[in-house]
């Protein structure tokens, strides 16, 4: 059992509870203690907010008992949401746009048969969310990435660095650094330039 | 869950309206769940044993009639119903899905000229213009992912899994997987094999 700690961030009315395993740096910005209420995971450090980053109002961590999160250095997240039952980092100076869902799992089977089952143990659950014990498979955004808003980046995907995802997409399969790509699902569309000196 | 005992259906944020048939386990939360229900049937809204609707919004217009299920869980989702809306048993809305059986104004320009104006704060003693809309029909054991929309006219088969964003815009086969603006099917979703007998 992972203990609470009382926080009380900018857009907080009065001090809250948050799990202790969440790990923000001191130069890093959270609105509300309000977007960690759903961070169930008993994992060290599941949460991480590195130097700079910036966690704005709206945005919440749906995290799962064996789920981890890392934010990168600087990274600008508008209000995304993320469904995290294995592993999603966001990469340093990446930004995030509003009602973006970024999610590693589906937290249902595929089949019918299955699904059938988790929603009838949800509908006699104190708890009332779905959470089946299906395979996570790791989002990772890279660095100086730039997600448009409402898009839906779909488990196991890797956003290469630099690249530019369209407003609405739903991101399907991997993109590659410095490209650009939109549309549902998304589609390349052209590629970026790499700056000197990045990696 | 042998020793379960089931409770009567509730609403968290007051009194349900009084055409609304809710079943025993089923919850509905949300201050706004019925802050756009303006139907006037008999039932307008019957929900099954065991949902979950967190977050629900059911905006019924006067004629409309939505009927779901036992055991669905639907998060944040918004149900616009001019007609009909039927939903089958366990069947997921994730996050911010939306069903609309109706365009809620019609396409053709003067109409809609007209229909506007009907509208708006000038329109006082105005007829609305008549614009289409047709039934919603979803399976049992349907999944529909976070952001995905479903319009007018539809009808999901059993078993169907609509990937999150989908904008279904044409009937979906049962068992069928789907993605993408407009929906395509990308994979049949095999049935179980029975076992050896």
């Amino acid at each position: 059992m992972i203990a609470k700690v009382q926080r009380q961030f900018a857009g907080d009315w009065e001090p809250a509870e948050m799990p202790e395993n969440i790990v923000i740096d001191d130069t890093a910005y959270v609105h509300t203690v309000y977007c960690f209420d759903l961070v169930r995971s008993e994992l060290p450090a599941a949460v991480t907010l590195a130097r700079g980053s910036q966690v704005n109002d709206g945005a919440m961590f749906d995290i799962g008992p064996r789920g981890r999160v890392h934010i990168g250095e600087c990274a600008l997240l508008t209000s995304p949401w993320f469904l995290c039952d294995a592993e999603i980092t966001v990469g340093a100076y990446t930004m995030i746009s509003w009602s973006v869902v970024l999610m590693d799992s589906y937290r249902v089977p595929l089949d019918p048969e299955g699904r059938r089952q988790e929603l009838d143990r949800v509908a006699r659950s104190g708890w009332r969310k779905i959470g089946a014990d299906v395979p996570a498979r790791p989002v990772r955004i890279g660095r100086d990435v730039w997600i448009g808003f409402e898009c839906v980046v779909l488990p196991g995907v890797t956003i290469g660095d630099g690249a530019i995802v369209g407003a609405r997409s739903v991101v399907a399969e991997d993109v590659e650094p410095y490209t650009v790509v939109a549309g549902n699902p998304a589609r390349f569309v052209k590629r970026l330039a790499k700056p000197e000196g990045f990696p | 869950m042998p020793d379960h005992i089931p409770q009567p259906g509730r609403w968290a944020s007051g009194e349900l309206p009084a055409n609304v048939v809710l079943g025993e386990d089923s919850l509905i939360t949300g201050p706004k769940a019925f802050a756009r229900f303006r139907s006037t049937r008999e039932p307008a809204l019957v929900i099954g044993r065991g949902c979950t609707l967190d977050g629900a919004h059911f905006a019924i217009n006067p004629a409309g009639q939505v009927t779901i299920g036992d055991a669905c869980a639907f998060y944040g989702s918004v149900l616009l119903c001019e007609l009909e809306i039927r939903i089958g048993h366990h069947v997921y809305l994730g996050w911010n899905t939306t069903l609309s059986d109706s365009d809620f104004h019609p396409t053709e320009v003067a109409e809609r000229h007209a229909d506007v104006l009907a509208c708006s704060t000038l329109g006082e003693g105005l007829a609305r213009r008549p614009y289409p809309s047709r039934p919603i029909v979803i399976g049992n054991d349907v999944y529909i992912g976070h952001n995905a929309t479903v319009l007018k006219g539809v009808t999901i088969g059993d078993g169907a899994f609509i990937e999150p964003g989908a904008m279904v815009s044409k009937d979906v086969p049962p068992r069928a997987r789907v993605i993408g603006n407009p929906a395509k099917v990308i994979e049949m979703i095999p049935s179980p094999t029975p076992p050896p007998s």
